[in-house]
Formats: structure tokens, C-alpha cells, sequence
């Protein structure tokens, strides 16, 4: 036979295979993870914060999500504030710069099912549009319900009543949906 | 396919005659109006008569190049040494061309009694810049899961992904199979057939063997001592596609090469209202053939392919979660919509390369007996872009690198009383790597794979009977490593073993020569593949949860294939193909009608879970000849799968569907200036695509679309410059802009499908 040119292709090729018999260790880190969302309601006037927070520290499989609802007092303004983190790294990463950084591309919308509950906007993007990492809040009357806070990434902000929290033209892709059972005293 | 013998009868100086007869390759049938010409001089050419026969007289000793041309058949040239009177027996494929298929009553080459169809080269190249799996949908029983009109993967019978194997050029095609939105590596420009063997006969192939077999085959380079190639080029309106294929080919008793060339760049498609935005496409590929003879009984072959590309996905098709996917679908156009057009290609898109490098030896230890030894190694990268925040979009989501080594030995033989063996050694090993740069959990694992395989078939011959029988044993060892998911990732490795088994018979009947019967049986077992047994992730791409199940056990299944071929005086044509499968333990990604809560919001859960199934089907062919010019064909497809377990349909099987083409085949050469057009050929095409009415609403996302029918014409001739055969063609897809959307195309939830496109090519060959 003339196949001994042949052979030592074989045989390399045979070497390739038996060299490693086990795959290493795969990286376990998930850089891009928002674990936390924390909407923070500060009294106008002062008083203690209300807290509301959705914490999934697994990240989308594994146990289930924490949420942490709130109550709110009838008749008092809050001031809003949203703060997105990634508590699978230590420290935990702070995502909320992120959005910030691109906030042309991102807004917050606030829907919520609970009657004279207003969520307004109070910050803005260099063209002079919300994001929603900063709100107004007010409660009017008692009464109970949920509060939905959803993140856009490339929404259409110039869209029909965009700029005025409704979702209903936003597009875009969501980032973050959340929902928050909410009482008013 | 062609070929010729010689004989000498008197030399003379400038007075030499050829003479000959052109029959059909398969039937022996003479064929008439071939015309002939000496490409060194246009001028001297004839044509033949009734009965095949034809005469070119007053030639000079020399060498020359035959060219004959015949309808419906890809123009051939043969290199003619003349040297005094010549007697030629030549041959043309011609009533496989007739029918698109390679199995024809009266084949002589009907090895199997398994059913086969192809696509021929001139076929291949009328479609252009479509790539593989568009391509093979224009068979019966083939048909195509895609994501867009880029990226598609064949269904035959039903099945694909793990359960299809594909060979490109005798290699199975090693990648990210598993994935819906994965289309296969190939670049259908390099191959010169396309074939397709329903039916578990192909035991010979490493892979799943319980689904059907795609071949896609370059055609050994002929012995033909001058350079030759072609060109095309080819434009579509719809996307402003271009593209250009070059093909060089030369033999030399030293070594015998062939290099072919594609580059190929599409912008936005549309659909007949509105553009799908980021849904351009480029591809750039490249294969090198070489071919050695050592001796009389020692051929070596070298292959290299390089397959390269870049495919954007629409925009609005990607989708977070639940919410977005149902505001998706109350849209009539999907968001992200411009009306502008653009070839820039964005996140979402997929950027793959294939290398693949085989290395083939036959040695022949007598006429009848060869023994054969391959190698071949694969490198698959395969990158997926989403649309990320703070600059990552261009920080692949998924990066999976995959390496595949082959090594086969081979063993051929006919011996006497017409038994025929094959039998064979196969080892394939797969490394398959996620690189670490994605920055996210990867879907599915880091793994080895050690397949070897055994097999043995034997062909018996008696009369007009053909026996079948063969045998296969695979053992596969996985070697894989996974995160588990919770608070605390831990790093879980398995190692599996599995033994599969098949097994196959058939018998074919000549009834006549008229009338061909074949019946097969098969039986397979699959193992569990990687994905389906520790996928576990967000998969962007379905917009879904998808979990593996570590416990899963292997499939089996066995299917039975039953066809009846046969003509009827030469006018009537047919083909009927009736298949039965029935799968136990069959895995399958099962809705579970659940949803997991992330931050991202609520997405649904797929789990990988197995059941019985069956799956039965018709695919029927058939084609009038009413003249010499005209012909009518149809084709008609009926597929059924069910989950006999749970007694519900399978998810996404293909829609019946009706396919009828009227063909116009004007053998004469027309008369154009100082040339001829010649085999002009005019196609016009209907499909219609039926509902798929056989399914469960709480399987998808959304019901199966409407039926639809679309109206397609094509426009072919040829002509001959001095030295340079052309071919030029049109055509019109969906003439009628007809708005759709197919059942198993992924994009269906969020846009239309395409709507007119126009195809220019043409085609230069010297």
C-alpha cells in the first residue's frame, strides 16, 4: 500500500483529539445583569422613604425574584428616584450611570392602576425629553392597585404622548418590567 | 454527466468528418435538435435529426471543443484531439433535467431503493444569490425554517436541525446545528448538484440517521487540458442584491484544479408595503480543489472551503419579552420601520465563518474493489450581535467556536452474482467552545464529542430486482461542563455514553420499463444532542426561556418509504413518494405554557421533554409533455405530524402545499443580429401554500397565517460568442406583490414576507 504519506496526517490528526479529554472551567460571570431595581419615594416635606424594590440575584433562572411593594400617604408629593444595580459582582455594580450615559436611548414609563396616583416626570435628555430616573409622585386618594415601571431601550421619543409617560407608542425593546403592589393611607 | 468513445476509421488532411449520435444519458433515448459547434469556429456546427444522429465535415487535424447544446440541459464541452474520421457516442442528462430529479425509470444507476431527488447546476445558477435551503425548497417534501429570508434551514419530511444531516462534499457539515436561526455553512455556488435522499438508506453517513440526507456535491474535474471557467453575475431588485461567482478549472497529468469564488451583498428587503429594515446580507467565499492521480489505482483529492458571512436580523423582530412581544403583534408594520433603504447591517445580526479542509485517497486493489480514507477537519465560529447598552452591541451575545475532526476508512467492493458491499470505520470528534467574551451565561455548554461509527451495507441484484440491507453502530461519548443557575453557581460536568443503532432494508421493482416500485425500512436511534440536555437561558433569538433536560434518553424511530415512479408513452411523467414515521421517545421543545418572572419582565419557558410522535406524508410529481415545446408539472406535498402520546399536533410542521409550472422549451435557435439565441425557455410558476390547520393554539405565539399563492415566471437563453458560451436569465418572484407570511418563517410574528423581486443573471463560460 502507498499510503505512508498519509499516515503521519492520520496520526496528527488522531493527536489533536486525545490531547484534552475535559473542557475547562467556563466563566461564570454575567457582566451585563441588573439584579436590583430600587424606586426610592422621598417625602416632600420630609419624613421616612418609601422603598420599593425588585432584587433577583440569580438573574433570569434559579429562585424566584424578591419584591418589595409600598405605601404611600394620601395627599403628600414624593420625589422619585430609580436606582438600577448589579449586586451578582462585588461591589455591586451601579447600572443606573449607564442609562444615565445613554439617556437619549432610554426612558422609564409608570403605569399604574391605583386611582389619583400620578407618577410625573422630572428630568430631562439633551433634546429636552424625559428618561424617568427622576419623578414627582402624588397620591390623592386612598386606595390600592399595582405600579408597573418599565424601561425602554431606543424607544421613540418624539412618538405621540411619549413625552408625557404613555407607553402606548414608545416601541422600542424593554430593558426592565417590573410591578409593584402600592397602598395610599 | 457525459461521455464519448472514439473510433478511427481513415486519416485524411483537412477533410476529416465527425460523425455521432446523442442519446439521453439515462433512457438512451436519441436526442433531437442537440445543436453542435467547434468553439475554435462558431461557424461550422450542425444540429442533430430524429434520430440523434448528426455530421460536421471539412476539419482540419487538430484539437478542438465540442459544445452541444440541448434544452433543458446544462450546455456541455468536451476537448476533441482529431486526427482523421471520428465516430462519436455522446450522452446528455437530459430526462433528469426534464423531471429536476435524478431517479428515473429506467436509471441505470438506481443503487438504492431509497428515493432521491437533485437540483441541477443550471438550476443552481438561475437562483442566483439564494442560498442553500432556498434553494432545495423547490423540491417536493423540502421545505425551510427561517428567521428572514437570510437565514434558513431545510426541513425534509418534517425534520431538521439534529436530525438532518448535511454533506458537503462527502463531510457532514459540523456547526451550531441545533439552533432554529442557524442557517447551514454552504455556499450553494460551489456545488454542481444538490441531492436529497429521503428515507433511512444513507446508513453510510455519519450523523443522525433517521432523517433524510442532503448531499451537496462539486463535480470532479474534468479531463479537459485547457483552462476553463465561468462567470456570473447576478442582481436582485429586491434587497438591490449583487452578486459574482467565478469558477477556474485546468487537468494537467501532474494535478487537475479547480478554484471557485463568490462574493455576494444585499441590502433591506421588502415586502410589497414597507422595507424590513436591517435585513442585508454578505457573504464572501472561496473553495480550491485539487485532484492527483499517483497511478492507475491511486487518486488523491484535496479539498478547502472557506464560507464567510454576515446577516442582519430585522430590527423589529427582536423582541424582549412577553409585553413587547405582544404589542409586536397588534402592529401592521413592525417598530423600527424607515422607509429608507440601506446596505449597513446592524445589531441584531450573525456573523459566521466555516473553514472546512478534507483530504481524500482511493486506491483501487482491482476495477471493482477500492478502499477509500478520509480526513477532514471543521472550523465553525459563529458570533450573534444583539442590541445591548453602553456600547456593547458590538460585543457578540453569543460566540460559540466550534472545531470537528473526521477520519474515515472505507471499503468498496462488487463481487460476482452482483452483490455489492460497503462497509466502513468512521471517528469524529467535536470540540465546541464558548469564547468568553459575551459577557452573558452561554445557552448552551462547553462539550466534547467522540463519535465512532461502524457500518455495512450490501446491494443484491436479480433481474429487475434490487435487494438492500445494511447495518450501523455509533458510540457517542459527551463530555460537557455547565453553570448551574441560583445564588451560587456551581460548574456541573457530565459524561454520557450512548450506543446508537440503525438498521435499514428496501427492495426495488423494474416492473417495466415504464414502471419503477421501491419500498425501504428503517430503523434509527438519535442520542440526546448537547442542547437538549443542558440548554438553559434566555435564547434572544426565540424570545424564550429554554431548558435542557439532563435525563433525557435517546429517540428512536422507524420509517418506512414507499414510491412508485413510471411514465406513460413519453408524455406523461410521474413520481409518487408515500412515507410513514413513527418516533418513540421523540425530543422535542415543549411550550410549557409557563412563565418565569425576570426584571426584564415575564418571559415564556420552553423545556426539552420527549413523547411518541408519527409523522406521515405524500410527495407526488408529475409532468405532462403535450408537445415537443410545452409542458405542464405539478407538484403537490401533504405532511401530518402528531404527538400520539398526548394526542395533539407537532409543532411546526410545513403547510401542504401546490406547486404547478407551465414550461416553454423552444428548441430552434432564434436568430439575433449575426448570432443565435439559442434554448430559449420560458417557465411560469404557481404555488400555493394551504393553511396549516393541524396544530395546537397553545403551542405558539400565534395561530398559522392565512394560505397564499404566488405567481413566478423565469426567462432563460443561451448564446455563442466565438470562444464564450453565454446564458442569460430572468426572472420575476412574486410577480404579484402579493402580501403573506409563512408558517415557518420565525419573522411571520412581526413583518410580511417579501414581496416582487426580479433576478437578472448571466452567465459566462469559456
Amino acid at each position: 500500500m502507498k499510503h505512508s504519506r498519509l499516515l503521519p496526517l492520520l496520526l496528527l490528526a488522531l493527536l489533536f483529539t486525545v490531547t484534552s479529554c475535559e473542557k475547562d472551567d467556563p466563566d461564570v460571570n454575567e457582566e451585563e445583569l441588573i439584579t436590583t431595581l430600587t424606586y426610592t419615594l422621598s417625602p416632600v416635606g420630609g419624613g421616612a422613604d418609601v422603598v420599593m424594590t425588585f432584587r433577583d440575584l440569580d438573574g433570569d433562572g434559579g429562585d424566584a425574584p424578591v419584591i418589595t411593594g409600598g405605601t404611600l400617604d394620601a395627599g403628600v408629593q414624593y420625589n422619585g428616584a430609580i436606582t438600577l444595580l448589579n449586586e451578582a459582582e462585588s461591589p455591586a455594580e451601579n447600572i443606573t450611570e449607564e442609562v444615565e450615559g445613554e439617556d437619549l436611548e432610554h426612558q422609564f414609563f409608570y403605569e399604574t392602576s391605583v386611582a389619583g396616583l400620578t407618577v410625573a416626570y422630572a428630568d430631562m435628555d439633551a433634546d429636552g425629553n424625559p428618561t424617568g430616573l427622576a419623578t414627582t409622585v402624588s397620591a390623592t386618594t386612598v386606595g390600592s392597585g399595582t405600579l408597573k415601571v418599565t424601561l425602554r431601550h431606543e424607544p421613540n421619543k418624539s412618538g405621540e404622548g411619549v413625552a408625557d409617560g404613555n407607553i402606548t407608542n414608545a416601541g422600542g425593546e424593554t430593558d426592565i418590567e417590573v410591578t409593584f403592589d402600592v397602598n395610599v393611607e | 454527466m457525459l461521455s464519448f468513445s472514439l473510433t478511427g476509421i481513415i486519416a485524411q488532411d483537412c477533410n476529416i468528418t465527425v460523425k455521432g449520435t446523442v442519446t439521453d444519458e439515462v433512457t438512451g433515448v436519441p436526442l433531437e435538435v442537440v445543436n453542435l459547434y467547434l468553439e475554435e469556429s462558431p461557424d461550422v456546427g450542425t444540429m442533430t435529426d430524429e434520430s440523434g444522429a448528426f455530421e460536421i465535415s471539412g476539419l482540419c487535424p487538430g484539437h478542438y471543443h465540442l459544445v452541444l447544446s440541448h434544452i433543458g440541459c446544462e450546455t456541455q464541452l468536451i476537448h476533441l484531439t482529431i486526427e482523421e474520421d471520428t465516430q462519436l457516442e455522446l450522452t446528455m442528462d437530459h430526462s433528469s433535467h426534464v423531471l429536476d430529479n435524478v431517479v428515473v425509470v429506467g436509471s441505470s444507476d438506481a443503487a438504492s431503493t431509497t428515493q432521491s431527488q437533485s437540483i441541477s447546476n443550471l438550476k443552481i445558477l438561475e437562483s442566483g444569490s439564494e442560498n442553500l435551503s432556498n434553494i432545495l425548497e423547490g423540491l417536493s417534501g423540502v421545505n425551510t425554517l427561517k428567521n428572514g429570508n437570510g437565514i434558513a434551514k431545510p426541513v425534509v419530511h418534517g425534520l431538521y436541525g439534529n436530525r438532518i444531516t448535511i454533506l458537503n462534499n462527502g463531510i457532514a457539515q459540523s456547526g451550531q446545528q441545533w439552533g432554529n436561526d442557524h442557517s447551514p455553512e454552504i455556499d450553494p455556488l460551489v456545488a454542481n448538484s444538490l441531492k436529497v435522499i429521503k428515507g433511512v438508506g444513507s446508513l453510510e453517513y455519519p450523523g443522525s440517521n433517521l432523517g433524510s440526507v442532503i448531499l451537496v456535491e462539486p463535480k470532479k474535474i474534468g479531463k479537459e487540458p485547457h483552462l476553463h471557467g465561468r462567470v456570473n453575475y447576478f442582481f436582485e431588485s429586491n434587497g438591490w442584491g449583487n452578486g459574482v461567482n467565478v469558477q477556474l478549472q485546468q487537468y494537467t497529468p501532474a494535478i487537475a484544479w479547480k478554484i471557485n469564488g463568490t462574493l455576494k451583498k444585499s441590502g433591506d428587503r421588502k415586502t410589497p408595503d414597507y422595507y424590513l429594515n436591517n435585513t442585508g446580507s454578505q457573504e464572501g467565499n472561496i473553495a480550491l480543489q485539487l485532484e492527483k492521480s499517483f497511478s492507475e489505482k491511486w487518486f488523491s483529492e484535496l479539498y478547502f472551503s472557506s464560507f464567510n458571512t454576515e446577516l442582519g436580523v430585522l430590527r423589529g423582530g427582536h423582541i424582549s419579552n412577553l409585553t413587547d412581544l405582544e404589542l409586536a403583534f397588534e402592529r401592521d408594520v413592525p417598530y423600527f420601520t424607515e422607509d429608507k433603504f440601506s446596505y449597513a447591517i446592524d445589531a441584531p445580526k450573525q456573523r459566521v465563518s466555516h473553514q472546512l479542509l478534507k483530504l481524500n485517497s482511493k486506491y483501487f486493489i482491482k476495477p471493482d474493489q477500492h478502499l477509500q480514507f478520509t480526513f477532514a477537519g471543521q472550523v465553525n465560529n459563529r458570533k450573534e450581535f444583539d442590541i445591548r447598552r453602553s456600547g456593547r452591541s458590538e460585543i457578540p451575545a453569543l460566540s460559540l467556536l466550534q472545531f470537528t475532526y473526521f477520519l474515515e476508512g472505507k471499503y468498496q467492493a462488487e463481487l460476482s452474482n452482483d452483490i455489492g458491499i460497503r462497509t466502513g470505520l468512521q471517528f469524529n470528534m467535536i470540540d465546541n467552545t464558548n469564547n468568553p467574551e459575551t459577557g452573558i451565561l452561554p445557552l448552551i455548554p462547553d462539550y466534547f464529542a467522540y463519535e465512532s461509527g461502524a457500518y455495512l451495507l450490501m446491494t443484491k441484484k436479480k433481474n429487475d430486482w434490487l435487494f438492500e440491507l445494511g447495518g450501523r453502530y455509533d458510540n457517542i461519548l459527551q463530555n460537557a461542563v455547565t453553570v448551574s443557575s441560583g445564588a451560587n453557581p456551581e460548574i456541573l460536568r457530565y459524561n454520557n455514553i450512548y450506543h446508537n443503532f440503525s438498521a435499514s432494508t428496501g427492495i426495488r421493482y423494474q416492473a417495466s420499463e415504464n414502471l419503477d416500485i421501491a419500498y425501504n425500512i428503517g430503523y434509527a436511534s438519535r442520542n440526546p444532542a448537547v442542547n437538549e440536555l443542558y440548554s438553559g437561558g434566555l435564547h434572544q433569538g426565540v424570545s424564550g426561556i429554554e431548558e435542557g433536560d439532563p435525563d433525557l434518553s435517546a429517540e428512536y424511530s422507524l420509517k418506512t418509504t414507499f414510491s412508485l415512479n413510471g411514465k406513460i408513452k413519453e408524455k406523461l411523467f410521474f413520481e409518487s413518494l408515500f412515507y410513514y414515521q413513527r418516533f418513540s421517545d421523540y425530543i422535542f421543545l415543549n411550550p410549557t405554557g409557563e412563565t418565569r418572572l425576570t426584571i426584564r419582565g415575564a418571559f415564556p419557558v420552553f423545556q426539552y421533554e420527549q413523547t411518541d410522535a408519527t409523522i406521515f406524508g405524500l410527495d407526488l410529481m408529475g409532468r405532462y409533455q403535450f408537445s415537443e415545446v410545452v409542458g405542464l408539472k405539478m407538484i403537490y406535498s401533504f405532511i401530518k405530524g402528531k404527538d400520539i402520546e398526548n394526542d395533539i399536533a407537532l409543532i411546526n410542521m410545513p403547510a401542504n402545499n401546490l406547486t404547478a409550472e407551465l414550461g416553454f422549451a423552444f428548441p430552434k435557435p432564434i436568430p439575433a443580429g449575426k448570432r443565435k439565441l439559442e434554448n430559449i425557455n420560458i417557465e411560469i410558476t404557481d404555488k400555493y401554500v394551504f393553511r396549516q390547520n393541524n396544530f395546537e393554539i397553545d403551542q405558539d405565539f400565534l395561530p398559522p397565517p392565512a394560505a397564499y399563492n404566488l405567481l413566478g415566471m423565469k426567462l432563460a437563453a443561451d448564446m455563442q460568442f466565438k470562444n464564450i458560451r453565454t446564458h442569460y436569465f430572468i426572472s420575476i418572484e412574486n410577480m404579484l406583490n402579493t402580501r403573506y407570511r409563512e408558517y415557518l418563517n420565525r419573522q411571520r410574528y412581526y413583518a410580511d414576507d417579501l414581496g416582487i423581486n426580479i433576478r437578472l443573471g448571466v452567465n459566462f463560460r469559456f
